[in-house]
C-alpha cells in the first residue's frame, strides 16, 4: 500500500467520532501535563497503560500520540508566560519568550510558538507519512545481526549523549539491562535472577520501573528540596495576533527548526533538547536583529518551538518502522504496543495497517486540535500552575498507585515502587540520566534475542556481528561513539595536566 | 552531600556481583544457540562491576556531582530531611497497608503524608481531600476495568 492510499484509509479511521474523541482527550491531557511540573508525557502514558487494556489499540495509540504532541505545546505556554519550562525541550523558548512576555508581547510569542509547532508538527507528520513505509520495507531485509547492531548503537548513543558523565550513563543503562534479564528465559524456560520470587517470573514490569523512577523519585527529590515561588504571571497585553513583521520574521525559523528537529528526533538518543538548542544558536547567528536576542527576539521562540515539535514527530519514525525506542516516551509507547501483543516494525504496516495509518492521520488531526486548544486558551492553561503543590504531588502519587497496583495487584510491585523510587531519588541527587535505564530495560531482552539468533545462524562465530555491510557500519559507528569522546577527553586532560607536571618538576 | 560518595560505586559493584553470581549458576552456552541463558546476565553483571570500579576511580579523582535541576526545587538545593522522610514513608506505606486495608485507605494515608512533606499544615482538610480523591479514583478506575481490589479487603467488602 503506498503512502497516499494508506493515509486516506487512515483518515477514515481517525475521523470516526470515537477516535476524534480519544484524540481530543489525548491532546487535552497532553497540554495539561505539559503545563504541570512533576509529570510528563512518558509518565502519563505509563499511568494510562492499565486502562488501555479495555480500549481498542487504535483508540489508545491515537490518545497517546495526542499526549506526546500536546505536552510540547503545553511546555511552551508556561515557558513564555511564567519562565518555567514544563518540558526539557522548552528551555530555549523560555529564554526569549519570557522576555517578550515581559515587554507585553506575550500574545505574539504564544502565537508564533503555537503556529510554529503546528507547522513543524504537520511537516514532521508528512515526513512520517512518506518516510516510514520505505524504512519499514527496508527493515524486511534486516538480518538479526543488523538489528543487534542497531540496538547496540541505540544503547551506546543513549548512554553517551544523555547526562553529563559517560560512566554514569552506562551505569544507568546496565541497571536497566540487569532488570531486563529478570524472569523466565524464553528460549530455555530457565528462571533468571528471580531469587525464587514467583511474581518475578514474568519479568520486571516496565510500567512499575518507569512510574517509580519518574513519579516517586521526583516526589522524593522535590519534597526534600522544596522551594516554591508563586508564579508571576505576565499580563497578556499588546494585541492577540502577530503583526505582519512578526510573520515575516517567524516563517523561516519555523522551517529551519523543523529541519533540525525531525531528523535529530529520529536518531537514537536525539531527543528534543539538542535540536532546540541548535535551532536557537542558528537563529541567533542568522538574525537581522542581533540586538534583540536575549531581550525577546521572536526568532528565538519560533525556531526552537518548531524544532521540539518536529523532534516529537521524529521519534515516531524509528519506533513504528524498526521497533526502536529513542527516548523514555518512545520506550513506554513500545511497552504499550507489546501490551497489545503488537510488535512495531515492518509487519505492523501490513498486519495492522488500520492502526498505523489511523495513528498517523490522527497526528494531523491532533495538531489542528492543539492549535485551537492552545491559542485562545493559553491564559486558562496557565491557571493550572496555581494548584497547591501538596495536592499536586499527593495526587501524582495516588495516580502512580493506580498504575502500579492496577498492573497485577502484586506486593512485589509495591516493594519495587519504594526501592526503585529511592533509586530515582539517588539518580537525581548524583546526576545519573534516567532514560538509559528504561531503554536498557525494554531493549535489552530484544537485543539478547537478536544476538542469540545471529549467533545460531552464524554457528557461534562472533564475526557474524559484522558479516553484513549494514551491521559492520553500525558496529563501527558504535565504536566511534565510544572511542572518539574518550580520545578527545584524554587529549584535553593531558593538555591541562602537562603544565602541572612541569610545575611540579 | 558527601564529597566522595564511594557508596555509589560500592552499590553498583555489589549489584553487579549479585547479578553475576546468580547468572553464573545458569548454563552460559548450549548446543543450539551457542549462547545460553546465563551469558547475557553474566555480561551485564560483569559490566556493572567494571563500571562501579570506574566510578570509584572517578570519585577518587574528585569528579563533581551536581544535582539535577527540577521545577519547584529551591535555588540553594537545601535538603529538608523531615520532608524527605515523610515522602519516603508515603512511598513505603503501600507495602504495609495495601493488602490488609485496601486501596482507598492506603491512598488516603499516602496523600496526607505527601501533603505533609510539602509543608501542608491543614491535617483535617488533607485527610478529607485525600479520602475523597482516593474514593473517586478507586470508583472511576474500577468502572474503567482496572483491578484495584475491594474497598475494605479486611472486612471482605
Amino acid at each position: 500500500m503506498d503512502a497516499i492510499t494508506g493515509l486516506m484509509n487512515g483518515f477514515s479511521v481517525a475521523l470516526q467520532p470515537q477516535n476524534l474523541f480519544w484524540a481530543f482527550v489525548g491532546t487535552f491531557m497532553g497540554t495539561a501535563i505539559g503545563v504541570l511540573p512533576g509529570i510528563g508525557p512518558a509518565l502519563t502514558i505509563a499511568l494510562l497503560l492499565p486502562v488501555t487494556v479495555y480500549i481498542e489499540p487504535t483508540a489508545a495509540f491515537i490518545m497517546f500520540a495526542g499526549i506526546l504532541y500536546g505536552a510540547m505545546y503545553g511546555g511552551s505556554t508556561t515557558s513564555i508566560l511564567l519562565n518555567t519550562p514544563g518540558e526539557s525541550g522548552a528551555m530555549m523558548t523560555a529564554l526569549e519568550g519570557n522576555k517578550m512576555a515581559r515587554q507585553g508581547r506575550g500574545a505574539a510569542a504564544l502565537c508564533t510558538a503555537a503556529i510554529g509547532s503546528f507547522v513543524a508538527g504537520t511537516i514532521g507528520t508528512l515526513g512520517i507519512t512518506f518516510l516510514a513505509p520505505p524504512i519499514a520495507e527496508l527493515a524486511f531485509i534486516f538480518k538479526p545481526q543488523d538489528y543487534f547492531a542497531l540496538m547496540l548503537l541505540a544503547f551506546l548513543s543513549v548512554s553517551v549523549v544523555m547526562g553529563t558523565s559517560k560512566v554514569r550513563g552506562f551505569i544507568a543503562l546496565f541497571l536497566g539491562l540487569s532488570l531486563g534479564v529478570v524472569g523466565i528465559d524464553k528460549q530455555t524456560g530457565l528462571q533468571r535472577l528471580t531469587f525464587g520470587v514467583p511474581d518475578l517470573m514474568d519479568g520486571v514490569e516496565m510500567t512499575v520501573v518507569l512510574v517509580s523512577l519518574f513519579a516517586i523519585g521526583e516526589t522524593l527529590y522535590v519534597a526534600s528540596r522544596f522551594g516554591f515561588q508563586k508564579p508571576n504571571l505576565n499580563p497578556l497585553a499588546g494585541g492577540i495576533w502577530m503583526t505582519k513583521e512578526d510573520w515575516k520574521r517567524s516563517w523561516k525559523p519555523w522551517l529551519r527548526g523543523t529541519l533540525f528537529g525531525f531528523p535529530i528526533g529520529a536518531l537514537p538518543a536525539g531527543g528534543a533538547e539538542i535540536p532546540t538548542f541548535l535551532s536557537y544558536t542558528v537563529e541567533r547567528s542568522l538574525t537581522k536583529h542581533p540586538e534583540e536576542f536575549g531581550h525577546g527576539a521572536i526568532e528565538g521562540v519560533a525556531g526552537p518551538e518548531a524544532a521540539n515539535n518536529a523532534a516529537a514527530a521524529g521519534i515516531l519514525v524509528p519506533l513504528l518502522t524498526l521497533g526502536l525506542p529513542t527516548s523514555a516516551t518512545a520506550a513506554i509507547l513500545l511497552a504499550a504496543f507489546q501490551n497489545y501483543g503488537l510488535q512495531p516494525g515492518p509487519l505492523l504496516f501490513i498486519n495492522s495497517a488500520d492502526l498505523v495509518w489511523g495513528l498517523i492521520a490522527s497526528l494531523y488531526v491532533g495538531n489542528l486540535m492543539l492549535l485551537v486548544l492552545n491559542l485562545p486558551l493559553a491564559g486558562l492553561w496557565v491557571r493550572l500552575l496555581f494548584i497547591p503543590r501538596p495536592y499536586l504531588y499527593a495526587g501524582i502519587l495516588i495516580f502512580s498507585l493506580v498504575g502500579i497496583w492496577g498492573v497485577s495487584n502484586s506486593w512485589v510491585d509495591l516493594a519495587m515502587m519504594a526501592g526503585v523510587g529511592v533509586l530515582g531519588y539517588t539518580m537525581r541527587v548524583y546526576d545519573f540520566p534516567i532514560a538509559p535505564v528504561l531503554i536498557g530495560l525494554i531493549l535489552g531482552p530484544m537485543a539478547e534475542v537478536q544476538m542469540r539468533r545471529a549467533l545460531a545462524v552464524g554457528q557461534g562465530d562472533p564475526m557474524v556481528f559484522v558479516s553484513t555491510p549494514l551491521s559492520a557500519v553500525l558496529v563501527a559507528v558504535s565504536a566511534l561513539i565510544l572511542i572518539v569522546p574518550a580520545l578527545l577527553q584524554w587529549r584535553r586532560t593531558r593538555k591541562i595536566d602537562m603544565p602541572d607536571e612541569t610545575a611540579g618538576v | 552531600m558527601t564529597e566522595r560518595p564511594y557508596w555509589l560505586a560500592a552499590g553498583t559493584v555489589g549489584w553487579g556481583a549479585i547479578v553475576f553470581w546468580k547468572a553464573a549458576e545458569l548454563p552460559q552456552f548450549d548446543q543450539y544457540a551457542h549462547v545460553g541463558p546465563g551469558f547475557m546476565p553474566s555480561a551485564v553483571g560483569l559490566g556493572l562491576v567494571v563500571l562501579g570500579l570506574l566510578l570509584a576511580l572517578q570519585i577518587y579523582r574528585g569528579v563533581p556531582f551536581e544535582e539535577q535541576g527540577a521545577e519547584d526545587v529551591g535555588e540553594d538545593h537545601k535538603v529538608n530531611y523531615m520532608a524527605l522522610g515523610l515522602a519516603a514513608a508515603a512511598s513505603a506505606l503501600p507495602m504495609l497497608t495495601m493488602k490488609p486495608l485496601g486501596f482507598v485507605i492506603t491512598c488516603t494515608g499516602c496523600f496526607v503524608l505527601v501533603a505533609a512533606a510539602f509543608k501542608s499544615r491543614r491535617w483535617h482538610l488533607d485527610l478529607v481531600l485525600g479520602l475523597g480523591f482516593s474514593l473517586l479514583c478507586w470508583w472511576l478506575f474500577r468502572r474503567l476495568g482496572v483491578q484495584l481490589g475491594g474497598l475494605l479487603p479486611m472486612m471482605g467488602v
